[in-house]
């Protein structure tokens, strides 16, 4: 770690080239046939983007994948906050107590959470059962199979991702700041949104970031807590891929995606250095 | 291009020694190396397909039992071939990819009649050889230049007997009558049947549903969009029922069979209208084992115990006209072509779905989401 900037870039860059490779190959390769393929079918030019501005169905389609999106993004990274807030705050038996369930929620497949919550919000699931036992209702409650259903589902499959960031960041905070602010006469109050909240931005950009990225690909949990009518943009990929065969429009939509999550970071680069947001926390 | 060729099939005699015993393991794969040919795509059954093996590429659980069972066991018995199986699923999607990358591991795939239309045109199908393959062994419509029906399936319905106890719905214009008949229901997600289904309960006569009138039977699927779920897998479909999701559930018959046995016949399935989809085999273009070994295969799965194993064990009815009136008792209610339902039944039009099908799942699907 001692010889001058440009040697260690250069051994670095020596060390990783096998892999760079394998990426461009492995990866940039099949991207650039996704690209291709968005402008080629069904016929060369731009047909297929032109359908995001002439077609209302696909308007709908992106628009109902951002709106679940940001909403998700913004119910778990609230909550994520709380549980890291909590977890930095309890003694040391407890945060890995809890840490360890968090990770354990990593094993569990979505598939199973999904139809769990079925049988808990379903129609005849245990709570609207429960609650229409002891008359507190007088028809089952809708929790399922729509809109709802789908963000219940995804916010509860997300959490855990926000917390891990927001953890990260919220651990490298020098408490003496917070001390010091307390010392000053702030109030805890003041001392969380003027001094702990902004200490923490680069862990929520970050733990933001990952969520909405996350979400946008989400397939089965809507698919299946929507009941059909929540309709978001990686499932109708997979159906122009899989059942009506096209494969131009899916490799636009694709690309869409691509180049969203792309100009997204580049807009989120503009207000800050992404390299404290993914991982570089402890400048 | 040629070369590739060569190597394939060195690649393909390879196999068959590798089968055979008459190369070890080792060259086998150094062989493999050689021609170039991923372990992965050997695994998957590339070279190993073509060992004198039928690869059936299907949609598993139960099926590759009763598969295996019904067409595999005489099959083997009479060419010596064994059945092996690829449960992936095969959507056109899926078949349409394995064909244009040159790397074909499957010899007939389990799909609809439909496929064979959307994908025999651009070449991705081996023509059916109907001098091997009996047009006489399946529904005159229904054997077509790229794929032959097997078995039927259809899309039926199923209702809540507490419900709807006094006055059971009887067709699919009861189905979309939620002011007569309240409750929730669920529909095919994918368009199939469900487009059919409310043309008929709008009025359309049976004879006259081809082509299909978009507009018109979106409408009233909208009409009851609020009261509707809409399920994408038949396992889906049987739980929205049993979960009391639904009052009124559109399901694939045979499912629907097995609703009643589950629920001790709480749940009832109408077969009045039932719409006959025709399941069918297709081949892939330059599927391993050769053209004339699967028409054999096909040729097997036509007759007619072949077909009866078939619907007693996944309940998929014959195709074969000869096996129809051999349809045993238990089995009537739930077959589509037994003597108490074939006149209550609509039949599917492949040809209006094979070049129709894509725009149709995309309107439908804009129409329910």
């Amino acid at each position: 770690m001692n010889g001058s900037p440009l040697t260690r870039f250069g051994t670095g860059w020596l060390l990783v080239l096998p892999f760079l490779a394998l990426v461009v190959a492995l990866f940039l390769g099949p991207i650039a046939n996704i690209l291709w393929l968005s402008v080629t079918d069904p016929e060369p030019g731009l047909g297929n983007y032109a359908a995001l501005v002439t077609s209302d169905n696909l308007a709908g389609i992106l628009w109902t994948t951002i709106r679940i999106c940001v909403i998700t993004t913004a119910f778990s990274v609230v909550l994520g906050y709380s549980i890291a807030y909590a977890m930095v705050h309890v003694a040391q038996g407890s945060r890995n107590r809890m840490l360890g369930l968090l990770l354990v929620s990593f094993w569990i497949s979505v598939l199973v959470r999904t139809f769990s919550w079925l049988m808990l919000l379903g129609r005849k699931g245990l709570v609207n059962e429960t609650l229409l036992g002891i008359g507190l209702i007088a028809q089952p409650i809708e929790f399922m199979r729509n809109e709802l259903g789908v963000l219940i589902g995804m916010v509860h499959y997300m959490i855990p991702y926000a917390v891990l960031p927001l953890l990260a960041s919220m651990q490298n905070i020098d408490t003496r700041v917070l001390a010091a602010s307390r010392s000053l006469g702030a109030t805890g109050t003041q001392t969380f949104w003027r001094i702990y909240l902004p200490l923490t931005k680069p862990g929520l950009v970050a733990a933001a970031l990952l969520v909405f990225i996350l979400s946008l690909g989400f397939y089965v949990t809507p698919a299946i807590l929507g009941g059909g009518k929540v309709l978001m943009v990686a499932e109708y990929i997979s159906v122009q891929i899989l059942v009506t065969l096209r494969w131009g429009t899916a490799a636009m939509l694709a690309a869409l995606m691509l180049f969203g999550v792309l100009a997204l970071l580049f807009v989120m680069s503009r207000f800050m250095k992404l390299s404290t947001v993914f991982g570089g926390a402890k400048a | 291009m040629h070369d590739k060729q060569f190597m394939r099939e060195a690649a393909q005699e390879g196999a068959k020694a590798f089968k055979e015993g008459r190369m070890d393991r080792r060259t086998f794969l150094v062989l493999c190396g050689m021609a170039g040919i991923a372990t992965q795509a050997v695994i998957a059954g590339d070279a190993e397909a073509a060992a004198n093996e039928i690869v059936m590429w299907n949609w598993g659980g139960q099926s590759e039992e009763c598969h295996g069972k019904a067409i595999g066991d005489p099959f083997t018995a009479e060419t010596g071939m064994p059945l092996k199986f690829d449960t992936s699923g095969p959507l056109q999607g899926k078949i349409k990819e394995m064909v244009d990358s040159g790397n074909v591991t499957a010899d007939v795939c389990d799909a609809d009649l439909f496929d064979a239309v959307a994908l025999g045109p651009s070449g991705h199908l081996e023509p059916i050889d109907y001098d091997i393959v009996s047009k006489d062994r399946t529904l005159p419509q229904y054997a077509l230049e790229h794929g032959v029906s097997i078995i039927l399936y259809g899309y039926a319905f199923v209702y809540d007997t507490e419900a709807y106890g006094d006055n059971p719905p009887k067709n699919w214009a009861d189905f979309f009558d939620t002011a007569k008949f309240p409750g929730k229901r669920s529909l095919y997600k994918w368009a199939n049947g469900a487009l059919e289904g409310a043309l008929l309960a709008d009025g359309v006569a049976k004879d006259a549903l081809y082509p299909l009138d978009m507009d018109r039977a979106l409408a009233k699927i909208k009409s009851i969009k609020d009261d509707s779920l809409y399920w994408g897998s038949g396992s889906e479909a049987h739980s929205m029922v049993v979960n009391g999701e639904v009052s009124m559930g559109m399901i694939w018959q045979n499912r629907g069979r097995n609703i009643e046995m589950d629920t001790d016949g709480r749940y009832k399935l109408v077969m009045n209208e039932a719409l006959a989809m025709p399941g069918a085999y297709i081949v892939p273009k330059g599927n391993p084992a050769g053209r004339e070994a699967v028409m054999k295969f096909i040729a097997t799965a036509q007759s007619v115990p072949s077909q009866l194993t078939l619907l007693g064990c996944l309940g998929m009815t014959p195709s074969n006209p000869e096996a129809f009136a051999q349809i045993p008792e238990d089995q009537q209610p739930y077959a589509i072509t037994s003597a108490m339902n074939i006149d209550g039944i609509v039949y599917n039009d492949p040809t209006w779905w094979g070049e129709n099908g894509g725009d149709a799942v995309n309107a439908f699907l804009e129409a329910i989401s």
